[in-house]
């Protein structure tokens, strides 16, 4: 993008909020295919591609980036609003690594050679990327990872094996962080590194999930080998690099939008099939209501600490907790409404109303694995907040 | 409110929180509240003076009226802060009816009430229930009768918190005309205060009036506004009552957490047990967002809101920290082992604090009733 063009568009940051709010709206309405709403399963390539590309083109698919680099360069708050009306709109999750997480990335410990070659194509759809994190033997204790990097000459030479990158498949790059090191104590030996997944020797195998989506793959490293400028930052400090992300962006995953979305549903079809008459579930369904009526209490906590420009601590782990165990809850009592429907793949018209009610099951189900697991989540609190002993 | 305004206000609520702690750090601890159990009037008179000195009193009072016309907010901060180590002085329950008072600025008997209040000098409580439930007025319900130069109250209530010692009381009773509040003395010919003794040693009470003379001057309010009046006390009660048990909560934490860190089991202190340490984490939860929706609640409510909107975010606030304090009281006690049972140990009276509090004004199990009847007016 041009300076011209990013000086055309309006100063965002300066609107009221209510102003960027309805923005944010008419853009997502006008641009986001209307039977790709709400659909509970991470989109492909080929049905988001239309969107993602003219997202780029306008500049609304980066509201985290700076405008010199395309994006929209919200502050905090403005940001979350995004995030809000996003989520309102129900803009399905789809490849989404290259905005979050490798952009900032690259903005921060990348190469000027580096920010020039992806950034741009992050944002034009022609590079797609998977995150090469997690291995068979290393998840909640990633640092343990054991695929390895060696430097020959001019590359590194990797093997390995990771899994559970989320559309490998369909992606054309990934970011990983690979072991180069082994005497050194674990999180000092790894490195970040960047590789094209034409590479030879990568095999992707997709995994399906209890959904019956391939939405996860493996991906199989067999002495490819990755140009020595891949690395980002410096040798051996991988493990800093990735964990650089602002702490801000650990409130997204506590966003009470989706299982909000989860909560209307059952309020819905309870309302149709008249279990409103019954006080057994009134009582049922109004705890579960003040459940996310408090988590949004508490989440608007740390909103304000945000608008404010604070840091977040260790303490907004709590949010993801509840707020996921709450979504859980929510399409546990979305299944039981359902009655004999509830075995039934796919959308359902029950009493007038549709819903897929086991994918809604399904996908709450990833929320307590994904971002570093509830109990994780827990022993994080334990240490950092609480203080207790390990 | 201008910016101006709102960071001074901030400003004076660091303040306020600060001298609570220093007071509650080096004025009070648990042992005084365990001191005073199941004694009457179960608190310090000398304390009440010292509130009194402090402000503490005032913060609701309007300033024409010898107060400090502050808001929920501060008084949350005092009645939280207090509430950490078991404070035993009727504070919310003397709040309550100053919420009531406070409305009738132009009334004789509340303007000559709400400075004493305010100086310590009189102890009022409000009296407003005949049963166990959330609802006032039935049957046994006190009434009003006789002409308006000798008004006679005859009927009970119940559940009077803050009722030893208080010097009068506000009393929400059925006049001819409709509802209505009056102000009775304590020392009141034909009123018989029944000691109710509470789990945590402290003390409710029936009042019974047979016959009480109430003094035309004595009549607050008659009609409509009488109900209205009630409801909005009771609503700023359960906010009240709600930043107590975040106090108690907040105790509660402290208690486990630290005994998780220092009692050795296993070659280890007990906290680095995933079972025992997710646990806490879990009690941790609930205390922030008990404290999350006090915070909310108090905001709305000073910044003015409709009735139902203040009745909804009430037993919001009453029905979260209700459960949270009994929840994290509860586990308190096996996260302690048989130490925890015993009564010499400080953590049951935590325990049973939060069930006075809790069944005080409604249970979370009523104020949910509640909150999904309101939700329901509007929105369907």
């Amino acid at each position: 993008m041009s300076a011209a063009q990013a000086v055309s568009r309006p100063d965002y940051n300066a609107m009221e909020n209510d102003a960027f709010r309805r923005e944010a709206r008419a853009f997502f309405a006008a641009h986001f295919p209307d039977n790709m709403r709400f659909i509970m399963r991470r989109m492909r390539w080929a049905d988001m591609k239309d969107w993602y590309v003219a997202a780029g083109r306008e500049g609304w698919l980066a509201p985290n980036w700076p405008r010199e680099w395309g994006g929209l360069g919200l502050t905090p708050e403005k940001r979350l609003i995004y995030l809000e009306e996003q989520e309102e709109w129900g803009i399905s999750r789809t490849h989404e690594h290259g905005v979050v997480q490798v952009g900032p990335i690259l903005m921060k410990y990348g190469s000027t050679e580096q920010k020039q070659t992806y950034l741009p194509r992050i944002l034009s759809g022609e590079h797609l990327w998977a995150q090469g994190y997690s291995e068979p033997n290393a998840g909640s204790d990633l640092a343990s990872l054991s695929t390895s990097a060696v430097i020959e000459g001019d590359h590194f030479v990797v093997n390995g094996q990771k899994i559970w990158t989320s559309l490998a498949d369909d992606a054309t790059h990934i970011y990983m962080l690979v072991r180069t090191d082994s005497s050194r104590k674990k999180q000092e030996g790894i490195s970040f590194l960047l590789a094209d997944l034409k590479s030879p020797g990568i095999t992707i195998r997709p995994i399906r999930t209890i959904g019956g989506h391939p939405e996860l793959c493996e991906v199989f490293f067999d002495d490819v080998r990755v140009p020595r400028e891949n690395l980002v930052g410096e040798l051996n400090q991988g493990w800093t690099v990735a964990k650089s992300l602002l702490s801000h962006e650990r409130i997204n995953i506590g966003s009470p939008r989706r299982p909000q979305y989860a909560l209307r549903r059952l309020e819905q079809l309870a309302r149709a099939k008249g279990l409103f008459e019954d006080q057994g579930f009134v009582d049922r369904f109004t705890s579960i209501s003040l459940d996310m009526a408090d988590h949004v209490s508490l989440y608007l906590r740390y909103v304000e600490i945000m608008k404010q420009g604070g840091e977040l601590g260790q303490d907004v782990s709590m949010l993801k907790i509840w707020i996921t165990e709450l979504w859980q809850r929510i399409t546990e009592l979305l299944l039981e409404v359902s009655g004999s429907h509830a075995a039934v793949p796919g959308i359902l018209s029950m009493e007038g109303v549709d819903v897929d009610v086991l994918s809604t099951f399904y996908y709450a189900r990833a929320s307590s694995i994904y971002g570093g697991t509830n109990e994780i989540q827990r022993n994080v609190l334990a240490k950092y907040v609480l203080k207790l002993p390990n | 409110m201008t910016l101006t305004q709102d960071s001074e206000r901030v400003e004076q609520a660091a303040l306020l929180s600060r001298s609570v702690d220093d007071f509650v750090r080096r004025g009070t601890d648990v042992s005084r509240m365990r001191r005073l159990r199941d004694t009457e009037p179960g608190f310090e008179p000398s304390m009440w003076s010292q509130f009194a000195e402090f402000g503490w009193l005032a913060t609701l009072i309007p300033e024409e009226h010898g107060g400090l016309g502050l808001g929920l907010s501060e008084q949350r901060i005092v009645l939280q802060g207090l509430a950490r180590v078991l404070t035993p002085e009727p504070l919310a329950a003397c709040a309550m009816a100053i919420c009531a008072l406070r409305h009738f600025p132009a009334s004789k008997i509340c303007s000559e009430l709400l400075p004493r209040i305010a100086a310590g000098e009189v102890i009022a409580a409000l009296a407003w229930q005949d049963t166990d439930e959330l609802a006032p007025t039935t049957k046994d319900a006190p009434r009003l009768h006789g002409p308006a130069d000798a008004y006679e109250l005859t009927g009970t209530s119940r559940f009077v918190h803050g009722a030893h010692g208080a010097s009068g009381f506000v009393v929400y009773c059925e006049a001819d005309a409709g509802p209505a509040l009056v102000w009775v003395p304590s020392d009141s010919p034909g009123l018989r205060i029944e000691t109710v003794p509470l789990a945590d040693g402290g003390r409710a009470a029936s009042l019974h009036c047979a016959s009480v003379p109430i003094l035309s001057a004595h009549l607050i309010t008659c009609g409509a506004q009488a109900r209205t009046v009630l409801e909005n006390a009771l609503d700023e009660g359960m906010v009240m009552i709600a930043a107590e048990l975040c106090g108690v909560m907040g105790g509660a934490m402290d208690m486990i957490t630290s005994h998780l860190c220092t009692r050795v089991q296993f070659g280890k202190p007990i906290g680095s047990f995933q079972a025992l340490a997710h646990k806490a984490v879990d009690l941790y939860i609930q205390q922030q967002l008990s404290s999350a929706v006090v915070d909310q609640a108090v905001a709305q409510m000073d910044a003015g809101c409709d009735q139902r909107q203040r009745s909804m975010i009430a037993s919001r606030a009453k029905a979260r920290c209700s459960d949270a304090a009994l929840r994290i009281t509860r586990d308190a006690i096996p996260l302690h082992g048989a130490m925890g049972f015993t009564d010499e140990f400080d953590i049951g009276l935590y325990l049973k604090r939060a069930i006075v509090l809790s069944s005080w004004l409604g249970n979370a199990a009523s104020h949910r009733r509640r909150f999904a009847a309101l939700n329901d007016v509007s929105s369907r």
